[in-house]
C-alpha cells in the first residue's frame, strides 16, 4: 500500500464518527451508548463523534430488535451511511431478539436485514464494553480500503433465525 | 501591493500553508478546552487532520433530483473565500495591502456564511431547510453590530485600509469596537451559545445534513479558516504596532491563542439559545452599544 | 456565574476519565455470560424451563445430554443459576467479549448421564432416568 493508502487507514482507524440508530430497543443499550460519550468513558479519547446525520457517520450502532416498522427505516439509514461503513450491534437484541423471542411484531435479528461487523453482548453491555466494540469496529474499517467497502449484506433466507438461536 | 506580495501573503503567511495548519490547530484547540473543562480527555492531538483525511476517503452519495455540481461549489466557495480572508489579515503591517481592502475582508468573512445558507437550501432537504432559515436569522441578527463595530473602528481611524488601521495608535473607541466584534464571534463562529443553524440532533445536522466525503472535509475546513479570520482579526486590530516585524507576529498569535480559550471558555459555558432569546439579544443588548460606537466615531470625525 | 465557579473546579480536579482500555472495576455478583461444568450437571433441565430468553437449549437422547447456550439469546438475568439445584451453572464476573461472527460465543456440551451407584434395598417406584452422581451428600 502506498502513502496515501496507509494514511487514510491510520485516519479512519483514528476517527470513527458514530450514528445512533434504535430500532424498537427498551433504551437501555441507549443510555448506556449516551454514557459512554459522558466524561467518565469518553469516547472523545478515540475520536468517536456522535453526528447527527447518517450521512457524516462511519459507523452505524444499532439498538434494539428490529421490529416491522422500524426494518425500513434501519435499511434507508444503512443506505445513507456513506462507505467504508461499519454497524455495531450493541445488546442482545439485535444480535437475536433477546427475550421478545416469540413477539409477532418483530422480524428477526439484526443480521438478517443489514450486514453487522461486531456484536457487543449484555442486557446492556457496559458502556467501556461499548467503547471497546466501537474501537473493534474503528480497526475493521482502516482494514477496509475501497471507499465503498463494507461486510458482505446476508443472504436472504429464512433460515438465519434459526442458524443464530442454534 | 504587488504581485509577488500578494501570493506570499495569500499562499504562505497567513495564507494558505499557516492557515490550514493553523485551523486544524484551532479546532483541535477548542474541541480540547471544551473537554477539559468538562473533566474530559478530548480528542488527541492532530484529530482534525484525521478527521479531514478520513473524510477524503468516503464516497459522496448519488444526488438524484438535485444539482450535484452546485452543492458541491458552496463548500469550494467557502474555503477559497476563508482563505481570501486569512491572506488579508494585516498580521505583517508594513508588507503591502490596498485602500479599500478592510471592505473585502468583511465580504470574504461573510461569504462562507452565506454559501452555508444557500447549501442548506441546494440540498432540498428538509433539514437543511430549517438550518439554512436559522442561519439567515442569525446572520441578520449579529451582522448588524459586527459591520457597525468595523465600520466604527475604521471611521474612528480616518481609513478603510487594513494598514492603517493596523498601524495606528490605539484609541479607546477601537477597544469598544472590538468588544462589540468579539461579541458576535460565537454567533459567527457557530458556537454555544448561539450554535443554532448546525444544532447537532436537533435539526440532524442542519444545512449539512446531506453533505459526505470530501465535501464535508472542505466545510470543517472552512469552519476552522472561519475561527482563523475571526479570531485573527480582532488579534491584529488589538496588537498595538511596534519596532520590529517579529514581535507583532509573535504578539498576535498570542493575542489569537488566548481568543481562542476565551471563546471556548464562553462555549463551554453557555447552552444552546432558542432563535428568539438569540434575535432579542442581538438587536436589543449589543445594537445599542454598536450605535453608540458608530455615532461616536461619527461625532470625532466631524469635530476634527 | 456559578458556572465559571462550576469550570474552575473542574479545570482544578482535572481529568476524570478512564483511560482507554481501562475499565472501571466489576461490581460484586456482576452477571455475565453463564458458565457450565459438566461434572456436577444432572440433566433436569429446569435451567431450559427458567431461561426467560430460550437461550439454553436442551436435548436428551438415552445415554447423553447435549446442553447448548448462545450468549446472543441470553439477557444475563441469572434465573437458570439460581434454579439450578446441583450449582452446575454460574456467571462469570467479567464483562462479556465483543466478537465479529454471530454465534461464536455459543457453547455446547455432550455429557453422558452418569450410572446411578448401586443401591442396597431396591427402589419402590424408581425412574428409569434417575441420574446419581459421585457425592454421596446430594442423595
Amino acid at each position: 500500500m502506498n502513502l496515501w493508502k496507509r494514511m487514510l487507514c491510520a485516519c479512519r482507524r483514528r476517527s470513527p464518527w458514530i450514528f445512533h440508530m434504535n430500532s424498537g430497543s427498551c433504551n437501555g443499550c441507549d443510555i448506556e451508548l449516551i454514557a459512554a460519550l459522558t466524561p467518565r468513558y469518553d469516547a472523545e479519547q478515540l475520536g468517536v463523534l456522535l453526528q447527527g446525520s447518517p450521512r457524516h457517520a462511519d459507523i452505524l450502532c444499532v439498538t434494539g430488535p428490529v421490529t416491522r416498522t422500524s426494518a425500513p427505516a434501519v435499511h434507508t439509514v444503512y443506505e445513507q451511511v456513506c462507505g467504508p461503513k461499519a454497524v455495531v450491534a450493541i445488546g442482545s437484541c439485535p444480535a437475536s431478539t433477546n427475550v421478545f423471542i416469540d413477539s409477532r411484531v418483530l422480524v428477526g435479528p439484526l443480521d438478517k436485514h443489514i450486514p453487522v461487523d461486531v456484536f457487543v453482548p449484555g442486557c446492556p453491555p457496559r458502556p467501556d464494553a461499548i467503547v471497546k466494540g466501537i474501537a473493534a469496529a474503528a480497526s475493521l474499517l482502516a482494514d477496509r480500503t475501497d471507499s465503498d467497502a463494507c461486510a458482505e449484506p446476508p443472504a436472504v433466507s429464512a433460515g438465519n433465525a434459526e442458524e443464530v438461536q442454534s | 501591493m504587488n504581485l509577488l506580495t500578494a501570493l506570499a501573503r495569500f499562499l504562505i503567511f497567513p495564507g494558505l500553508l499557516f492557515a490550514v495548519p493553523a485551523a486544524w490547530l484551532v479546532l483541535w484547540l477548542e474541541r480540547k478546552t471544551v473537554a477539559l473543562l468538562q473533566q474530559r480527555i478530548g480528542p488527541p492531538f492532530g484529530q482534525p487532520f484525521f478527521d479531514f483525511v478520513k473524510l477524503l476517503g468516503k464516497s459522496t452519495p448519488p444526488r438524484a433530483g438535485v444539482n450535484g455540481t452546485l452543492m458541491r461549489a458552496w463548500p469550494l466557495i467557502a474555503v477559497s473565500a476563508s482563505l481570501g480572508a486569512v491572506g488579508l489579515l494585516p498580521v505583517l503591517p508594513s508588507r503591502g495591502g490596498f485602500q479599500g481592502d478592510l471592505i473585502l475582508l468583511l465580504a470574504l468573512m461573510e461569504l462562507p456564511a452565506i454559501c452555508l445558507i444557500i447549501a442548506g437550501f441546494s440540498s432540498r432537504s428538509l433539514f437543511g431547510e430549517i438550518g439554512s432559515a436559522r442561519e439567515a436569522v442569525l446572520l441578520i441578527s449579529y451582522n448588524l453590530v459586527f459591520l457597525m463595530a468595523v465600520v466604527s473602528i475604521a471611521v474612528s481611524q480616518h481609513s478603510f485600509r487594513l494598514e492603517s488601521l493596523a498601524t495606528a495608535p490605539i484609541t479607546a473607541w477601537r477597544y469598544l469596537g472590538l468588544v462589540a466584534i468579539l461579541v458576535c464571534l460565537p454567533a459567527k463562529l457557530h458556537v454555544n451559545p448561539f450554535s443554532l443553524p448546525n444544532a447537532e440532533q436537533e435539526i440532524y445536522s442542519g444545512p449539512m445534513t446531506e453533505y459526505a466525503g470530501f465535501e464535508l472535509a472542505l466545510w470543517q475546513l472552512s469552519h476552522g479558516l472561519e475561527w482563523i479570520a475571526g479570531v485573527g482579526l480582532v488579534a491584529t486590530l488589538a496588537v498595538p504596532p511596534s519596532a520590529y516585524a517579529w514581535i507583532d507576529v509573535i504578539s498576535v498569535l498570542f493575542l489569537g491563542f488566548m481568543l481562542v480559550l476565551v471563546v471556548s471558555l464562553i462555549a463551554a459555558a453557555t447552552a444552546r439559545l432558542a432563535i428568539d432569546t438569540t434575535v432579542r439579544f442581538y438587536w436589543q443588548c449589543t445594537l445599542v452599544f454598536a450605535v453608540a460606537a458608530i455615532s461616536s466615531a461619527l461625532l470625532m470625525r466631524l469635530r476634527s | 456565574m456559578k458556572i465559571l465557579s462550576l469550570l474552575w473546579n473542574n479545570l482544578r480536579r482535572g481529568v476524570a476519565t478512564l483511560r482507554y482500555p481501562a475499565a472501571p472495576p466489576m461490581t460484586s455478583g456482576y452477571r455475565g455470560l453463564v458458565r457450565f461444568d459438566p461434572t456436577l450437571c444432572t440433566g433436569c433441565a429446569v435451567c431450559r424451563f427458567r431461561c426467560t430468553a430460550r437461550a439454553i437449549t436442551f436435548k436428551a437422547a438415552g445415554k447423553e445430554f447435549t446442553w447448548a447456550y448462545n450468549p446472543a439469546q441470553c439477557t444475563f438475568c441469572g434465573r437458570c443459576v439460581d434454579g439450578c439445584k446441583d450449582h452446575a451453572l454460574s456467571q462469570d464476573p467479567n464483562s462479556p467479549p465483543s466478537y465479529v461472527t454471530a454465534g461464536s460465543l455459543s457453547t455446547s456440551y455432550t455429557v453422558k448421564r452418569k450410572t446411578p451407584p448401586p443401591k442396597s434395598p431396591p427402589a419402590p417406584a424408581g425412574t428409569s432416568t434417575q441420574t446419581g452422581d459421585t457425592h454421596e451428600s446430594r442423595q
